[in-house]
């Protein structure tokens, strides 16, 4: 993506849940855009695929053992990357809970499922802040969330995710807030974009996915790399300086109304 | 106006909860008040205790102010411990989950929920990153369940109002039982003359639970006096 050539040029960046999916796509972007890019995963070995993503794209790939749930595994992918290149210019945090695609029965679940999901999406959106804080008021760097349509529309067979959502776009605001005086800029996107769970759906379930694609005015669902990538990019780069507190809906048009 | 529903008010016994529990019954409602000190966030105390106040009959209608004014604090995220973030930022949202579960078992067909909530998540608030995350957390896990309640005819909707107003009720002299009342900064003046919250909330009430409301579902209302106009 020639477009992105050195918006982030020498620029550290922490992508979480990297393995696969829309943080694939935008580990990728930011190698396009010349970043040194720390690909945040639980399971290392889940991630050459993406490393060889942002080494082709022309990046610097930089596997870290970073399953956000555990406080010790998210600083240390932070100190690493610091000590290593001497700076973070921006976190990228995309991973969610590993039943984020499954159908929550509101009425009869329990709070272990919620905790689930509040531990990856809320907790770690939390904790991210604080670990990256000092490292990202020497750049002034920025924090960007991956949000979803879901945690603005609320969706009725995920309440949960669309819950846990809707936390980080409060929380976006509010931290853009409290952190513009440092120069930090906090965002967040909210993308409609092919998962590793639609990827399955066009196979056993074709039918199904030219139904949403149907109530896309673009047609199509968003590729991760080429269409939720660059805004996210753009989101982190200097190009953006003057843009925080805010949620990027990457629909294809899809949601108009949020 | 008052009316012949039974109102179940689920509040943590202060703040605009709790002025609205005791304007409704002293205008004559049948208000079902869960006991404040009871846990939110225990699905078992909340299932117990809302089975033992509706007994064998349901509600018409809910109002759940369940965010306690009391454990606002107003402070940098950096200074925060996990548990004062869990209390600040998860608990809320924990007992929202637990709480309107237990409602969807009490609540009659072609009831309404109103959620009361404070404005600050519209804008973002500096200092109250867990406050804002809390509030636009539930808002849309209301929708949600909106959605899901629909073939009910139940509405799910939610009003919010300034965060003086939701700390302080009635109590507008009041120290919001010693916590203060975190500084906002003006974002807006209202465009109304100022006026009770309280008063406010209990229109709005009485109009989602109109039969001419029963379309209104999803919704957020913002009682605010016209000081955050949402794009």
């Amino acid at each position: 993506m020639s477009g992105l050539q050195g918006l982030m040029e020498g620029r550290v960046v922490l992508v979480t849940g990297a393995g696969a999916g829309v943080g694939r796509g935008v580990s990728a972007a930011f190698g396009s855009a010349g970043a040194i890019v720390g690909i945040g995963v639980r399971r290392p070995e889940a991630a050459e695929e993406t490393a060889a993503d942002v080494a082709a794209a022309g990046g610097t790939p930089v596997i870290l053992r970073c399953d956000v749930t555990d406080a010790g595994q998210s600083a240390a992918a932070i100190a690493q990357l610091v000590s290593d290149y001497g700076r973070l210019d921006a976190v990228v945090h995309n991973a969610v809970s590993g039943r984020s695609s499954e159908a929550t029965d509101f009425e009869n679940t329990t709070l272990e499922e919620w905790e689930d999901h509040a531990s990856v999406t809320v907790r770690a959106t939390w904790r991210l802040a604080v670990q990256a804080y000092p490292h990202l008021q020497k750049t002034q760097g920025a924090y960007l969330l991956m949000s979803s349509p879901a945690g603005i529309e609320g969706s009725e067979r995920a309440p949960f995710y669309s819950a846990v959502k809707a936390a980080q776009r409060g929380f976006v605001r509010a931290l853009a807030r409290e952190w513009g005086p440092d120069h930090i800029r906090v965002n967040s996107v909210a993308p409609l974009a092919i998962s590793p769970a639609l990827e399955n759906m066009k196979i056993l379930e074709p039918e199904r996915v030219k139904r949403i694609e149907g109530l896309v005015p673009l047609g199509r669902l968003g590729d991760p790399e080429t269409d939720i990538g660059p805004p996210s990019v753009f989101l982190c780069s200097d190009e953006a300086r003057y843009v925080t507190g805010q949620t990027l809906v990457v629909s294809g048009g899809r949601f108009t109304s949020l | 106006m008052a009316t012949s529903s039974r109102t179940l008010v689920i509040t943590t016994g202060s703040g605009i909860g709790a002025s609205v529990a005791e304007r409704l019954r002293d205008r004559g409602d049948v208000v079902i008040e869960a006991d404040p000190s009871l846990d939110l966030a225990d699905a078992h105390a909340v299932s117990g205790a809302l089975g033992s106040l509706v007994g064998s009959e349901t509600v018409d209608r809910v109002v759940l102010a369940a965010i306690d004014p009391a454990a606002f604090r107003a402070a940098p995220i950096t200074s925060l411990s996990e548990e004062e973030w869990d209390q600040a930022a998860e608990y809320p949202m924990r007992a929202a989950f637990v709480v309107l579960q237990q409602v969807h078992t009490v609540i009659a067909d072609g009831g309404c929920v109103v959620l009361i909530l404070p404005t600050v998540a519209t804008t973002g608030v500096a200092d109250l990153v867990p406050l804002c995350s809390a509030v636009e957390a539930i808002r849309v896990m209301a929708k949600a369940v909106a959605r899901r309640w629909g073939a009910r005819s139940i509405t799910v909707n939610t009003i919010e109002v300034e965060l003086a107003a939701f700390m302080l009720g009635d109590d507008v002299e009041g120290d919001a039982g010693g916590v203060g009342v975190p500084v906002v900064p003006v974002l807006g003046q209202p465009a109304l003359p100022p006026g009770s919250a309280v008063d406010d909330v209990l229109g709005l009430l009485d109009m989602l639970a109109m039969p001419a409301a029963a379309a209104i579902t999803g919704a957020l209302l913002v009682a605010d006096r016209g000081t955050v106009m949402q794009p």
